[in-house]
């Protein structure tokens, strides 16, 4: 909040009274209008970039991470029970479309 | 044995489903898209052409309007020949493999092989691409030496992208196939 006001105050005090207060080494004004035209345009350009970035971490078709992953490989099958409700667990995809698909109406 | 249906590919142009059961053990399932339309392929010619024409009024270079039949031409002639899918095709013989065939609208084919020893399944994944989430047809290949994991996936019908409905005809039809080598006598 401090950082706040005392931005406000170097953008809108002209030069010749900060000189007269003593302060004279401080940033060009230029500056106080540049840095949030830069942060904005970042912001924007971050919209697009992160877009772009889920575009390209996506999958492909044609690779297993769309099938199976590292936790479902290695999963160990937990001993069938009698009358309790099975475990939880990754079903391989070619049970599930059986499951799905094959049925006749 | 052949019949032909009509359906829907993904972004909704009509494609048709033909399959053929050359013996209790060999089927082939072709997925045929629509071909060059006269209407698109005059609109694109016209518009390279017009766009042209305006260079040549800016810049007064006839150049301009040789280079724009050339363009012309050798691009319908790369994109009949490398990407304009006619027909893509899956024949299904048991216990020897699957090949997959596609073949381009100006003649060319080019096929895939893969022999059973190496084909887990045939499944109907469901993954993202460019957003939008598609079903699609995909054989499972598996290691030889594991033979509870899934090497590598190959999708099929990836230019005709066909509809849930054109999918599950062709899953029910490879799977009855497929289901013949679990009961056949395993010989190795």
């Amino acid at each position: 909040f401090y950082c706040a006001v005392l931005y406000l105050i170097w953008a809108y005090i002209p030069e010749t009274w900060l000189f007269s207060l003593g302060l004279t080494y401080w940033p060009q004004k230029y500056w106080a209008v540049a840095l949030p035209v830069y942060l904005l345009v970042a912001v924007g350009i971050g919209y697009i970039l992160l877009f772009g970035i889920n575009m390209m971490s996506t999958a492909p078709l044609n690779s297993t991470h769309t099938v199976t992953d590292n936790f479902a490989k290695k999963q160990r099958q937990k001993k069938f029970q009698e009358e309790a409700i099975p475990a939880l667990r990754d079903i391989p995809i070619s049970e599930v479309n059986r499951m799905f698909f094959l049925p006749e109406k | 044995m052949a019949e032909e249906r009509r359906f829907r590919s993904a972004s909704g142009v009509p494609i048709t489903l033909r399959r053929r059961q050359h013996s209790a053990s060999c089927r082939e399932l072709a997925v045929r898209g629509p071909r060059l339309q006269l209407r698109s392929l005059s609109a694109a010619t016209s518009a390279v052409w017009l766009a042209a024409y305006g260079l040549f009024a800016l810049s007064e270079n006839s150049m301009v309007l040789s280079a724009a039949i050339f363009i012309t031409l050798i691009g319908l002639i790369i994109y009949l020949h490398f990407v304009k899918i006619d027909q893509e095709s899956l024949l299904v013989i048991g216990s020897l493999g699957i090949q997959v065939t596609s073949s381009y609208a100006s003649g060319k084919e080019s096929t895939v092989f893969i022999e059973m020893g190496q084909v887990k399944d045939v499944v109907i994944n469901e993954a993202i691409h460019m957003q939008k989430v598609i079903y699609y047809l995909c054989i499972l290949l598996q290691d030889p030496e594991d033979p509870q994991g899934v090497s590598e996936v190959v999708p099929l019908f990836q230019s005709s992208k066909p509809r849930l409905d054109c999918l599950i005809e062709v899953y029910k039809s490879c799977q009855e196939i497929l289901e013949q080598r679990k009961t056949a006598p395993q010989s190795n």
